[in-house]
């Protein structure tokens, strides 16, 4: 049996990033949906472009009776209707052969036992040992009983030069207390550098390239403080509601859960990081929770109803289509607490960023669908131009689009053609469609693919998801365990959100970025 | 000559002089839609009928990299010196949305004159973009120092030379002078092939086998030799063996035979064989006592076969091929991008197996 690996010469320069690792990809909830419509159509494009290493054997795990070819069969259909590259035939039957089923419960341990002994039986067919990457795409409430199941099969074990990791989906817990138990639970499985927790917006092409803007563009960076820069936005929008029975999930959790405390912080963090000292999963981690850590915390009822606003819908329009609001809506209690839109005010307290807003906003059932990021530039002094009576009081705003029609625009002033002196802002405006034909591989195959390669870059690290939560937690205490929670705002389905987030900023004299 | 009978296809004649107002004119026309630009992308050619040939090539390309393209029909045998220019664009609905559209200039130039020809070309540059410069056939006198210093990316396709390493020594010459980046057609059709066999060598027990590698056997399309000798020049480069030059045993047009030193002394045959009716690279075969590692491709199949067969196991699975089309391999290549530094290493290389 080989002990250690030798390098392959014949990877130099290939590709400019970490290699992929064969490896077995075991999925557990492999018949839920974001297996079907995510995990394997990542694994198929992967193969169709040749990024897949070749002995790759992907195994789904979840409780329903299934054969193999059932399996695939269901898999096929959706990945016709979802695949990025569209779905070749010949490709899919050769795909198709490297992906088996394997029927369990997750609290069953021989299971697992038996899950080793096929993992085994697939190595040895590979000459010897091989690498695992188990992906725990199940329900939440399942996590604990696989991680520790895992264990007893032993199969979180690295041994002999072939390793052994996790993927975890979201959420990682519903507050500090349970984040804190989950990473218990997956460390005494897995070493914290075999734990990816995936947060899928940190795969999307324009959420890494806030750091080649900043970083591989030596005019960003000097003005990124808080000497020049007035405030941040940062913002979600959902024209959806509730369609499809997910206000039974979404009701339990709510916007400032759901999204915030993972996607938007991650956002945050990047935007607000000090340079990295390396590309490593550890140095840019290092200085995206220090971000995390410095936030100022709202640790009081007050702080909170100066800093917070939280929201629920009530009937309107959205897209020309009349819908109910967010008590009526499937699967929500009628008397609910939970918000659909909410609005915080974060503060970074570092020598940076003192003194700069960061204001953070998601809501659900807005007038379009669009993340994005602005940076509020300050105005140039009152002199010259800005002096002139009547002249656009617009300073410089750089906005990050995360999705959809990704891409970076800078607002300036201009002069209006004509004899008058008149100024207007006029924007520049990159679009990741226009400039690169070619489209963006999906979040989840870039992903996939690092964890593959043992890059942990773009995944949370523990420390990040308990940080985050200690930010949220204070919030969630107040709206409900205080004595004088905060009050819940409405706002009419198809606007841009409650006035109290109107006033959030009024008090600072800035307001929202028209989206 | 260069120009077809029916310019049309190259779109609108214009002045010279008028070229960058009758490109914004072009663009004021429909504002609904969106020019867009990465690169000045040049494509030069000799050949007869090759500026309508190479405006449907860039109508492909621009589907994927926005451009200001410029192409240069060169009739240098003719006496008349003159110069005619259409401009066109190049539209695509991007992602099914957005109407996204590329420039094209297309000059045609006759008579002999180096300092005319760049003169024309460089005048109608974007600025602050790169310029990849396509360089269609057999280099010629035009091909100067002050031509390649203008120019970032250099494409060539050595298949199509007939004095492989003359060619090649006037281009080694250029990437010494000036940070060149060349990329060389015949080279990008093995990238898929170097791919997958990079991936089967991941297995440790063929990552084992490579010092104890015996022979190799590449068989190519006869049109395609220099793909063929470019694959082996890389795969001997990094696995670290010595061309072992007084042990050719015969060449003739369709076969040839080559033997490499290991470290440890041993030697490793290789035999090249060119046929006529096979895929540019048809198969790559590399066999030691116990480990067999074979990339194959049939005729007008668009997929590689991987296969390794150890003692205890073997592996048989597909994966994509290069194109065969130029366009689609010049696209591939633009969206790797890099400075193709493994193909400057593997260039002298593949330069002392054409002796």
């Amino acid at each position: 049996m080989l002990t250690v690996f030798m390098s392959n010469p014949f990877r130099e320069d290939l590709v400019s990033r970490s290699r992929p690792e064969s490896c077995s990809v075991v999925i557990f909830g492999a018949t839920g949906d974001l297996t079907h419509r995510k995990l394997i159509p990542a694994l198929y494009n992967l193969a169709v472009d040749g990024e897949l290493p070749s002995s790759v054997k992907i195994v789904g795990f979840a409780r329903r009776e299934k054969s193999d070819e059932e399996f695939r069969e269901g898999l096929k259909v959706l990945n016709k209707e979802v695949s990025r590259n569209g779905h070749n035939e010949d490709v899919w039957s050769e795909f198709e052969k490297t992906v088996h089923y394997h029927q369990s419960e997750f609290q069953d341990v021989d299971g697992y036992k038996r899950l080793a002994d096929r993992l085994d039986a697939v190595d040895a067919e590979r000459g010897g040992k091989g690498n695992r990457l188990f992906y725990i795409a199940s329900a939440p409430e399942y996590f604990d009983d696989i991680l520790v199941n895992l264990k007893k099969a032993g199969l979180n074990v690295n041994a002999d030069g072939f390793w052994s990791r996790v993927i975890v989906e979201k959420p990682f817990g519903t507050d500090l207390a349970t984040a804190q138990h989950l990473n218990q639970v997956v460390n005494e499985t897995f070493e914290e550098k075999d734990t990816y927790r995936i947060d899928h917006y940190l795969g999307k092409e324009t959420a890494q390239n806030i750091m080649v803007l900043r970083f591989a563009n030596a005019i960003f960076e000097p003005l990124w403080n808080s000497r020049y820069i007035e405030q941040i936005q940062i913002t979600c929008s959902e024209h959806l509601g509730m369609e499809g029975g997910r206000g039974g999930y979404y009701d339990k959790s709510g916007a400032l859960r759901d999204m915030v405390q993972n996607h938007l912080l991650q956002l945050l963090s990047l935007v607000a990081m000090e340079p990295p000292t390396d590309l490593s999963a550890d140095g840019v981690r290092d200085e995206k929770v220090k971000v995390i850590r410095s936030l100022r915390q709202w640790d009081t009822p007050e702080l909170v109803a100066e800093n917070v606003v939280r929201g629920q819908y009530t009937a309107g329009h959205v897209n020309g289509k009349s819908v109910v609001g967010y008590t009526e809506e499937d699967r929500v209690d009628p008397e609910s607490n939970t918000e659909a839109y909410v609005a915080v005010r974060c503060m970074v307290d570092t020598w940076r960023w003192s003194g700069v807003p960061f204001y953070v906003r998601m809501g659900k059932r807005l007038p379009k669908k669009a993340t994005e990021i602005s940076v509020h530039f300050k105005a140039a002094p009152n002199v010259l131009f800005n002096a002139i009576p009547g002249a656009s009081d617009n300073g410089n705003v750089l906005v990050i689009r995360i999705q959809p029609d990704e891409g970076i625009s800078l607002r300036m002033v201009s002069k209006l053609p004509g004899t008058s002196l008149r100024l207007e802002p006029v924007k520049m405006d990159f679009h990741y469609s226009t400039s690169f034909g070619k489209g963006s591989p999906e979040a989840y195959e870039r992903l996939l693919l690092d964890a593959m390669a043992g890059d942990a870059t773009l995944f949370a690290r523990r420390d990040e998801v308990e940080e985050a939560w200690k930010f949220i937690d204070h919030i969630q205490n107040a709206w409900h365990k205080s004595k004088t929670p905060p009050p819940m705002a409405e706002f009419v389905a198809g606007s841009w959100g409650p006035e109290e987030a109107d006033n959030l900023l009024a008090k600072d004299n800035n307001t929202w970025r028209r989206l | 000559m260069t120009v077809p009978d029916n310019t049309a296809i190259l779109g609108v004649s214009v002045p010279i002089a008028d070229i960058e107002k009758e490109l914004r004119l072009l663009w004021e026309v429909d504002e609904a839609r969106t020019n867009a630009s990465l690169m000045n992308f040049a494509v030069y050619s000799e050949k007869k009928g090759s500026l309508a040939n190479n405006s449907e090539m860039v109508r492909e390309i621009t589907r994927e990299h926005a451009c200001r393209a410029l192409l240069i029909g060169m009739d240098r045998h003719l006496d008349e010196t003159s110069v005619r220019a259409w401009i066109t664009a190049h539209c695509h609905l991007a992602h099914g949305q957005k109407s996204v559209c590329c420039e094209q200039i297309a000059f045609h130039l006759t008579g002999h004159s180096r300092g005319r020809f760049r003169n024309t070309i460089f005048a109608h540059l974007q600025s602050d973009l790169p310029l990849v410069f396509w360089w269609q056939g057999e280099l010629s006198s035009i091909f100067t120092d002050s031509l390649y210093r203008r120019i970032d990316r250099l494409v060539l396709n050595s298949s199509d030379w007939a004095d492989v390493k003359g060619s090649f020594e006037t281009v080694r010459k250029a990437m010494t002078d000036v940070d060149l980046v060349v990329q060389d057609l015949a080279w990008t059709r093995t990238f898929h092939y170097r791919l997958a066999v990079a991936s089967l060598y991941d297995d440790p027990v063929a990552q084992e086998s490579i010092q104890a590698t015996k022979r190799i056997r590449i068989e190519a399309h006869v049109d395609h030799k220099n793909s063929a000798l470019q694959m082996l020049a890389w795969f001997t480069e990094l696995a670290g063996w010595k061309r072992a030059q007084d042990l050719i045993a015969e060449e003739n047009s369709k076969h040839t035979s080559y033997r490499f030193s290991k470290a440890n002394g041993e030697l490793v045959d290789v035999e090249l064989s060119y046929q006529t009716d096979c895929a540019p690279l048809a198969r790559f075969e590399v066999v030691s006592d116990s480990v067999k590692v074979i990339i194959s491709r049939d005729l007008g199949c668009q997929q590689l076969r991987h296969q390794l067969s150890c003692e205890n196991h073997e592996l048989d699975v597909h994966g994509p091929a290069d194109s065969d089309k130029c366009s689609e391999l010049v696209a591939d290549q633009l969206s790797r991008g890099g400075k193709n530094s493994l193909f400057r290493r593997v260039l002298p290389h593949f330069i002392d197996l054409l002796d």
